[in-house]
């Protein structure tokens, strides 16, 4: 059953079943490419999202959901042109960070040779002072919003439900039993 | 009677009741202002069978038509909910509200759009457009309790000239049309209402109240009330209204009409009378006072997207702009006769504002309950009634407030805090996190004289209507009360058996409570206050306030409401004086 389907049927249970022709269907897409962004920019930020979140059993993995272009574009829509000059910093030190380590680029890196770096990275880096942008902290916060509000991560790698119809306060949660998504 | 000014001819010569353009601009009564109060009044004139005129400053909103993100999933949404940075540093009020984003920001008022003057800093959240900010609010609808109306003259700083036997009946009657749920708890300081089924406690939640019964005597934890359909009824069906879905989507405006609005519910209710005229953009500008007969004869009213000027006249006026637009449009309604606003012979007109103390808030673990999680998304919380100074005074600060609290467990939130990446990391961060414990406070706060608003001698606003001056602050027993809420807290979170607990007080800015009341308040003497038993002000008794600027005092409980209740009870009076040929 579609989502749409799902919700006439909720609508005529509630008998209420014609609203849904008056409401506007409206979406809006994905979002244009950023301005200032290259495609090889994009592209590391791609693996570094991917990285943070892989595919996993029953999931895809970040990449898959476009989070590179998300990541630049959501820099540059939300926040304070400071988080972009971090967001640059934090590109350019884990480039250098994997030429040091493994005389390649990012972008040439396995994928163990990719999760070790990641946490490094993201153990040496500091909490951000008051106004800064941890490079790495802004990284991981667009990845994960990205991600699991997407239509990918919200129903496959949580549970989108988006019509319970009630609240249940005693639902039981079994072993591996995934969170619900927002 | 009227000003001759020659720019205003065509609108002058429509006071005659004989010309065919007074008849146009001529009702029985006038609403000024459509939100969850002038909602009421509307649908109970036009029940009466009064022609009444709704003017609403905003723009035009239609149940359904104009709720764009109201299906959208967070995938729709372009920013997935966030706000830009450019909306952020243009609104530095508004941002301030928790249910300003991405899928809302078109039912708030943007601040550039309405500037107002801050002597002392005060957040003021404004929803303009026909509905008001009733399809933004937070929908929890508790009565007021005979303490809540007694508090304040035992403590010797207001008098209501009504009390909780007035307002019963009326409580009732709005429930039943706008549909509250809730359990009937008994409880004399949180009176029981007429409730649809109530929402469930979680695991946790049950366990918490538990703990607290058995450690405080006297304090009680109940689930909340709130103005959601869990079963509708066949008044609610007959409105199109349905089921709640357990979506929590509720500030875009809810497809099942689930929640009530005046959008969703009084509004379409009045306007299918026959009898309802809905004027949306007309920011009115002042009330007309009529020295000849001693009433309001009409409001004059700026074209807010033309700036033209229209008069309409009406036989009673209802304000129900919101407290303080209320204030504003009585204090620059000028003339020979009250030349400080209308209805105001004490200087008491824009004074006496209070607000909901909310500055303090707790967080805490709970351990265990791992095999236990919940379903949907419930559009209210655990309540826990009053139960500082509720019958005689006991600690260093007056009043009392109330406690909401909720347990939850995290979902991919958790993912921020949690170090880590791969397949490992995103495995446990899609799992349910251990549960987690939110709990806030709202306070009652005492109106005080100084308290106040009034009008900008200097600044106006793009309708050429002097700004409003804020002057709102808090006193050292709003501190002592935050201290005694964040004590209380940490100490019932421990016996409910939670660990970790942390404590804030967030000191923001009165206004963000968005539970603003009081400046024009009722009262039993014409000389303390401006409104009598049946919120008409003394002086000029075919205007009525039935807003939250008609509050005498604040009580703990949110207010809507009282202020529904208020409004219905006034229109029926109203209705009946006119009957009686007194109004």
């Amino acid at each position: 059953m579609t989502r749409r389907e799902l919700l006439l049927r909720s609508a005529r249970l509630a008998g209420v079943a014609s609203i849904w022709a008056a409401l506007p269907a409206r979406t809006w897409g994905a979002l244009p490419a950023p301005a200032g962004w290259s495609a090889d920019e994009e592209k590391a930020l791609d693996l570094i999202g991917d990285t943070i979140l892989p595919e996993t059993p029953g999931s895809p993995g970040a990449a898959s959901v476009g989070i590179g272009r998300f990541i630049a574009r959501m820099t540059e829509d939300c926040f304070a042109p400071e988080a972009g000059v971090a967001l640059r910093r934090g590109l350019r030190e884990i480039e250098t960070a994997a030429r040091a380590a493994h005389g390649r680029a990012w972008l040439q890196l396995s994928t163990a040779e990719r999760e070790a770096l990641l946490t490094a990275y993201e153990t040496r880096s500091k909490p951000a002072t008051a106004g800064g942008v941890n490079p790495f902290a802004h990284l991981k916060r667009l990845t994960l919003l990205g991600y699991f509000t997407s239509e990918q991560g919200a129903t496959k790698a949580l549970r989108y439900d988006p019509v319970p119809g009630t609240y249940l306060g005693g639902f039981p949660l079994a072993a591996g039993d995934r969170a619900w998504a927002q | 009677m009227r000003r001759g000014r020659g720019a205003f001819r065509f609108v002058a010569m429509a006071s005659f009741p004989t010309t065919p353009g007074a008849r146009e601009h001529t009702y029985d009564a006038i609403v000024i202002g459509s939100g969850i109060s002038g909602g009421w009044a509307a649908k109970e004139l036009c029940d009466r069978g009064l022609r009444t005129l709704v003017l609403e400053r905003g723009r035009n909103v239609e149940h359904l038509k104009d709720y764009p993100t109201a299906v959208a999933n967070p995938w729709d949404l372009p920013r997935r909910g966030r706000l830009t940075h450019e909306i952020v540093s243009a609104n530095p009020i508004a941002k301030k509200c928790y249910a300003f984003d991405e899928a809302t920001s078109h039912f708030f008022v943007k601040d550039a759009e309405h500037p107002y003057q801050q002597e002392k800093p005060f957040d003021w959240i404004r929803g303009y457009q026909v509905g008001g900010k009733s399809i933004i609010w937070a929908r929890q609808t508790q009565r007021w309790s005979r303490f809540d109306f007694e508090g304040p003259a035992r403590d010797g700083f207001a008098e209501w000239p009504i009390g909780y036997e007035d307002l019963a009946p009326w409580y009732s009657h709005v429930e039943r049309f706008s549909g509250i749920s809730g359990n009937r708890d008994g409880l004399e300081e949180l009176p029981d209402g007429e409730f649809l089924p109530p929402w469930e406690f979680n695991t946790v939640e049950r366990h918490m109240r538990g703990g607290i019964e058995k450690a405080f005597a006297g304090r009680k934890v109940v689930i909340g009330r709130c103005a959601h359909l869990t079963e509708p009824q066949p008044i609610h069906l007959e409105q199109g209204r349905g089921k709640c879905q357990a979506r929590n989507l509720c500030y875009r405006g809810c497809p099942f009409g689930a929640y009530f609005s005046s959008v969703s519910s009084t509004l379409p209710w009045a306007a299918r009378t026959g009898r309802l005229t809905l004027r949306p953009n007309s920011v009115v500008e002042s009330i007309l006072h009529d020295s000849a007969t001693g009433r309001a004869s009409g409001v004059r009213v700026v074209d807010a997207l033309t700036r033209q000027v229209t008069e309409f006249h009406a036989r009673v006026i209802f304000v129900n702009a919101a407290c303080l637009n209320t204030n504003l449009i009585l204090l620059n309604s000028r003339s020979a006769r009250f030349p400080a606003g209308l209805g105001d012979d004490h200087g008491l007109l824009g004074r006496y504002v209070a607000f909901h103390n909310y500055r303090g808030s707790l967080s805490a673990s709970m351990d265990g309950f791992l095999d236990a999680y919940y379903r949907g998304r419930r559009p209210t919380q655990a309540m826990m009634p009053n139960f500082r100074n509720l019958r005689r005074q006991e600690t260093d600060f007056p009043r009392g407030y109330m406690v909401f609290f909720s347990a939850y467990r995290p979902g991919w939130t958790q993912g921020e805090g949690t170090p880590g990446v791969g397949a490992a990391y995103k495995e446990r961060i899609t799992q349910p996190g251990p549960w987690r414990i939110s709990m806030m406070m709202q306070g009652e706060t005492v109106p005080r004289r100084e308290n106040h608003v009034r009008l900008s001698s200097e600044h106006k606003d793009p309708w050429g209507i002097p700004q409003l001056v804020t002057s709102i602050g808090y006193t050292d027993d709003d501190v002592r009360m935050v201290k005694d809420f964040l004590r209380e807290g940490e100490a019932m979170l421990t016996a409910a058996g939670a660990k970790g607990i942390r404590t804030l007080d967030d000191k923001r800015n009165p206004g963000l409570d968005i539970h603003e009341m009081g400046g024009v308040r009722m009262g039993k003497d014409p000389k303390k206050s401006l409104l009598n038993r049946w919120n008409q002000l003394h002086a000029c008794p075919n205007v009525y306030v039935t807003d939250g600027a008609s509050m005498a005092s604040t009580g703990v409980q949110n207010p809507s409401l009282t202020f529904m209740a208020l409004a219905a009870r006034a229109a029926n009076h109203a209705a009946d004086e006119m009957k009686k040929g007194i109004l």
